[in-house]
């Protein structure tokens, strides 16, 4: 019984981490219908420039955390400026794949800067471990859950309660509608880049707590993707829950089927997932079904 | 189509042509006698560098196919192209067939697989799709290195192929079965498009409710596809085997995927003599920053001592959003401009 919370607290755990990165992607969705792969590379460059900060620069926690937000808003707005917006009117499948050509230019990138090395900032932030239930976890993990809550709660209030939020739903909604009520689309996409590399970079941060700055860690971006791609494309809770969901089974079944077939469950685990979900509901759990017309 | 002032077509066959004028068929039968002769004269980096060519080239077509014609757009074209080596890796070794018979053996089970990977086609499409298609990289990946008669992470080493004594186990003389190989599929896949499956390809590409409605069966034209693609990805895939000698999970990786849809963007959608120009256009680009990453590496320390890999993938990233930003349609409109005006030469129209 205790293998089974420790392993589900931990999926939980790791969950809020996908459903970051997945929030990132559903956000640009919502309002620009651009299906995102570069997300994974704003995550890790997030973490990288987080850091920087501490480590290089030596900054105080926070700090270091305000400037790597401060940084990658910055980088959020220019991949929107340079290459989202020459897109508006093409084709989306043209944007999709520009993202796909900036998620190769980044990765490319991050590869220069790291040399194949891997660089971890565990030691600079509080270590320890929390007992919960008889199960025993890593405390900075318990925290960044805890900002993954805060985060989709901050995100809701923003979309509910502000005047930019309640653009950005407009935009969501139709471009022209929202443009003809005088909403600046334009200034919405720039914005919606810049909160969703935001959120990437908080994502980013707390996921290289776990697992260190090396080059694999903007393909976790992919699977952020696939999370989102299973919640629904258009919604945030169904990024939240299929993120948890994923985190969970994950665990469960490394937990379980590793012993069976020899080790490497957990990749497959979310891709199988997928593949099953699109099957049986192809806009994902809570994604709006479309009705097309010719 | 154009075609140079003075020729008409009296006949059907005549006008179905792809070469059409005596000039056309002289420069076909040039290049091809230069193209054999190369192995004799050219040097063994032309000639193995021209193998590796030949195989993108073929992965690509079966990219163009399902992609490029039918508009599905598949991130598992490497995954495809592991299946079909490892089959043929299997056949050759582990039930000693020939390879000759493991060869198309290889295409068709590929193809097969394939239709698994086209199986979602018909309930998701767009994004949902590509991100399927990835999602089917992983898994056959996963399977490719958790199963017993592939070897697991150690992989299956391979034969070179033999007729009689005869040993293909150079670069050299592999290029006289590669060679062969790509223009047969090269020309299978020109006259492909232009039959009446491919052209529901194009009307399924272009609207697939549209197409429907006009009585185009979807599922099955999009799962042929699917399985022409894989086909081709099967065939270099097992051609890729028998020249590397090895089959291993870390010669079919998702950026492999990536290259490929890349390099069909480069050369330009819909095309098939863009296959040529955009694998030849990315492939050449990465040779260059590999042979002029070590000077850069000299004069900016600051890059580290082995920037090629790193390097690479920024340049190919950079050319590739260019072209999605400025030239959608690739290297083989600008191919299509220049030779319009080159024919109305001097006269702008």
């Amino acid at each position: 019984m205790t293998n089974f919370l420790q392993l589900l607290f931990l999926g939980l755990l790791e969950g809020g981490l996908y459903a970051m990165v997945a929030a990132a992607v559903v956000l640009v969705y919502k309002s620009t219908h651009v299906v995102s792969l570069a997300h994974g590379q704003l995550m890790a460059y997030g973490a990288l420039a987080f850091w920087f900060a501490l480590t290089v620069l030596k900054l105080p926690l926070i700090l270091a955390i305000v400037m790597a937000l401060i940084c990658l808003a910055a980088a959020g707005w220019l991949v929107e400026r340079i290459a989202m917006r020459p897109l508006i009117g093409q084709p989306l499948f043209a944007a999709f794949l520009t993202t796909f050509a900036l998620f190769l230019m980044g990765d490319g990138i991050f590869q220069l800067i790291l040399k194949g090395e891997s660089n971890s900032f565990a030691k600079y932030l509080p270590g320890g471990m929390t007992t919960i239930m008889g199960v025993r976890l890593p405390t900075t993990q318990l925290i960044s859950f805890g900002v993954c809550l805060l985060l989709f709660l901050g995100l809701a209030i923003f979309f509910q309660r502000t005047k930019v939020g309640l653009g950005m739903r407009a935009t969501a909604e139709d471009h022209q509608l929202a443009q003809s009520t005088g909403i600046t689309v334009r200034a919405i996409f720039s914005w919606i880049w810049v909160l969703s590399a935001m959120v990437a970079t908080i994502a980013g941060i707390a996921l290289a707590n776990v697992m260190d700055i090396y080059f694999p860690l903007p393909m976790v971006g992919v699977k952020g993707l696939i999370v989102a791609l299973v919640g629904g494309l258009e919604s945030l809770p169904g990024a939240l829950i299929a993120g948890l969901l994923l985190g969970v089974l994950e665990n469960i079944s490394a937990g379980y089927l590793d012993p069976l077939v020899g080790g490497g469950v957990k990749e497959v685990a979310a891709y199988v997932l997928l593949l099953f979900i699109l099957l049986v509901k192809p806009y994902g759990l809570f994604g709006l079904v479309r009705i097309e017309r010719i | 189509m154009w075609r140079p002032c003075g020729v008409f077509d009296a006949t059907y066959e005549k006008d179905m042509a792809i070469f059409r004028t005596p000039r056309h068929w002289s420069a076909l039968a040039l290049a091809l006698l230069v193209f054999f002769l190369l192995p004799v004269f050219g040097s063994y980096y032309i000639v193995s560098f021209l193998n590796y060519l030949a195989i993108s080239v073929i992965v690509v077509l079966g990219l163009q196919i399902v992609s490029g014609y039918c508009g599905q757009i598949s991130f598992g074209q490497a995954a495809f192209m592991a299946v079909g080596g490892y089959t043929s890796a299997v056949l050759t070794q582990k039930f000693g067939l020939s390879f000759w018979v493991a060869l198309p053996l290889a295409g068709i089970f590929t193809g097969f697989y394939g239709l698994i990977g086209g199986a979602p086609s018909l309930r998701i499409k767009g994004f949902y799709l590509a991100v399927a298609t990835i999602a089917i990289h992983f898994v056959t990946m996963w399977l490719l290195l958790h199963l017993e008669i592939t070897g697991k992470s150690v992989g299956i080493t391979v034969d070179s192929p033999v007729i009689g004594t005869f040993v293909f186990d150079t670069d050299e003389r592999m290029f006289y079965i590669i060679m062969p190989v790509m223009i047969i599929m090269t020309y299978a896949a020109r006259n492909l498009v232009r039959t009446r499956v491919g052209r529901a390809f194009v009307a399924v590409r272009d609207n697939d409710l549209a197409a429907q409605v006009m009585g185009i069966n979807l599922y099955y034209y999009k799962l042929l596809a699917f399985f022409i693609s894989c086909f081709y990805a099967g065939i270099a895939g097992s051609l890729w085997a028998h020249l590397t000698l090895v089959c291993h999970p870390e010669q079919f990786t998702l950026i492999h995927a990536l290259w490929f849809i890349g390099m069909l963007i480069v050369g330009g959608m819909g095309s098939i003599p863009g296959v040529f120009f955009g694998v030849i256009f990315v492939r050449v680009l990465d040779e260059l920053v590999l042979v002029f990453s070590p000077y850069l590496a000299d004069w900016f320390p600051w890059l580290g001592m082995a920037p090629a890999a790193g390097l690479g993938m920024t340049a190919f990233g950079l050319v590739l959003a260019w072209f999605l930003i400025k030239e959608p349609r690739g290297l083989a409109h600008r191919w299509e401009i220049l030779k319009a005006s080159s024919r109305l030469y001097p006269f702008a129209y």
